[in-house]
């Protein structure tokens, strides 16, 4: 399920979506922002955010990341976008069902 | 002409168990050949009958050329429930070990060699070159494929005796009707037209599991026992026409394969008031361990720690787990069943297997599921762990809505509603991550509610 959202939107979108399941105020989001200190998202929230960014752009770098690599650290929103931006293999499907 | 059919249930338990199909369709038959064995295709506009009379007559013939050829095993390759029971009953008297293989289970015919497959055909393709066995004197067994639930299929051997250890076969059961909602090749299935068969009943397939056409086939063919999971009940009441509902009249429901909560239980009393409800607690290994009838979820307190009817004893390890003792000489069995005290029950909260680890906390997808069941506006919901490499995993749900919507709600605000109700009942943990609203729950091959993510959005 690839679409053309671009992928700045895409992690803005599920931002928002976390924020609102989760009974909190939405925010503006900025790319410098932390995800913890400056927005409150706890691993739980990011562990959501990715499923709904595989689902919005067809790929999960945290489930497959590249041979040999750690998995990437995550504390501002510009660095979700750059692993979002790297190039990686899309993924077919929802599920691992 | 008597509603009762006439064998008698002494007679009918004196006969070796792998004759007893065969003897009590033959019995009904020479009394009352017209009288209805199986409706099928119930529901639709073109169901088909099917009397004991051409049941008997087939079994006959079939019995004839097995006699003739006497195979290895013969594998049940019929989509028909009644060429099933033709090919059930004929081997069983000729003592022929058979095998019913699901569709999901196809490929397992590899590790039955040389046994023949009959079709609907239900021609037995005879070599004449080959060499006919002689008879052989060992029990007669009958190979059922598991579901596959926890692990691929694979196929498992039965006596005729475990098979049909569970029928009832006193008067009191005899020439009702019973509706199949369950895979007639599997387990709880073939334990449903055994039943029905045995005691001069009728067999009521719909011609689909659609809520709707078996709601249809309960009414049009005056249905009155319902065996179901309560996942397949629970689809029954909450997404089937209401007046369709209103019209059918239940007398029993044997519910097994998972557990009932209270509110399926009180919905259930609602909609059929008539009917005695049973709740069958079984597993894999043991078979039958109790029945629950006083319609209430779960089982007394009193219940742990002493034998029950039928031997059994029960006792809860520390951490829950429910553990059951069949006999005195038997070793106590681990069931991976979970049970809590509520008041003066005990009630299963889920299967150990089913239990989501979220961050290393535990989440049980049944007290979720509960949660959102009594949300307005959702009629059923389904409760997952969703692979996670940050959390390990996550709780998702996939919910059906009701029809019509409560009024003044659309499908958001009751999205945003059943969220808040899991963020006031349940630890932050435990609230669904992923919430998507289906047309209808994802079941397992036998009935049950699915534990595995799927990709069913919609």
């Amino acid at each position: 399920m690839t679409s053309t959202t671009s992928i700045p939107d895409a992690i803005v979108a599920a931002i928002a979506q976390v924020l609102h399941d989760t009974g909190r105020e939405p925010s503006v989001v900025e790319p410098r922002m932390l995800l913890a200190a400056d927005l409150g998202l706890d691993s739980l929230d990011l562990a959501q955010m990715i499923v709904l960014l595989e689902r919005s752009l067809g790929v999960d770098p945290f489930r497959a990341p590249p041979p040999g690599a750690a998995r990437p650290a995550v504390r501002a929103v510009a660095d979700l976008i750059a692993i979002y931006s790297q190039p990686a293999k899309p993924r077919s499907g929802g599920g691992a069902g | 002409m008597p509603l009762n059919a006439q064998i008698s249930p002494n007679h009918l338990s004196d006969a070796p168990a792998e004759d007893r199909l065969a003897f009590a369709i033959s019995e009904v038959a020479r009394q009352f050949p017209d009288r209805t064995a199986i409706v099928a295709g119930a529901g639709s506009d073109g169901p088909r009958t099917i009397d004991y009379g051409s049941l008997a007559a087939a079994i006959l013939k079939l019995e004839a050329a097995l006699d003739a050829v006497r195979p290895v095993g013969i594998v049940a390759r019929a989509k028909r429930t009644e060429s099933l029971v033709v090919i059930a009953a004929a081997c069983g008297r000729q003592h022929v070990p058979v095998a019913f293989l699901a569709e999901d289970s196809r490929d397992l015919i590899g590790e039955l060699r040389d046994w023949v497959a009959i079709d609907d055909s239900l021609a037995l393709s005879v070599d004449p070159t080959a060499d006919r066995r002689l008879f052989e004197a060992v029990a007669t067994h009958v190979v059922v494929a598991t579901s596959g639930t926890s692990g691929p299929p694979k196929l498992v051997e039965h006596s005729w005796d475990s098979l049909l250890a569970a029928a009832r076969l006193a008067e009191q059961w005899h020439g009702l009707g019973w509706i199949l909602v369950y895979d007639a090749t599997r387990w709880a299935g073939i334990q449903v037209w055994l039943q029905a068969l045995l005691t001069g009943g009728r067999l009521v397939v719909p011609a689909s599991r659609d809520p709707d056409t078996v709601l249809r086939a309960i009414v049009a063919e005056e249905a009155t026992v319902l065996p179901a999971t309560p996942t397949l009940l629970r689809r029954l009441l909450t997404s089937a026409e209401g007046a369709l509902l209103a019209k059918a009249r239940l007398d029993r429901m044997t519910l097994g394969g998972e557990a009932a909560d209270g509110p399926l239980l009180e919905q259930a009393r609602a909609a059929f008031p008539e009917a005695k409800i049973t709740q069958v607690y079984a597993t894999t290994e043991l078979g039958e361990v109790f029945r629950v009838t006083d319609g209430l979820a779960g089982f007394p307190a009193n219940w742990l720690g002493r034998t029950l009817p039928g031997g059994a004893r029960i006792a809860m390890r520390r951490d829950g787990e429910l553990l059951v003792q069949l006999s005195r000489d038997t070793a106590e069995v681990a069931t991976g069943d979970l049970v809590e005290k509520r008041g003066e029950r005990y009630e299963f909260s889920g299967r150990r297997s089913d239990v989501i680890v979220v961050g290393g906390a535990k989440v049980f997808p049944q007290r979720v599921e509960e949660i959102l069941r009594g949300v307005p506006g959702l009629a059923d919901a389904r409760v997952y762990g969703l692979p996670s490499a940050i959390t390990g995993e996550l709780v998702a749900v996939e919910a059906v809505l009701t029809d019509p919507l409560p009024e003044g709600s659309t499908p958001e605000s009751i999205r945003a509603a059943a969220l808040a109700a899991c963020r006031s009942g349940l630890e932050p943990h435990s609230v669904p991550r992923i919430f998507d609203i289906v047309r209808m729950i994802a079941t397992n091959p036998s009935g049950k509610i699915s534990r595995r993510p799927t990709s069913a959005r919609t």
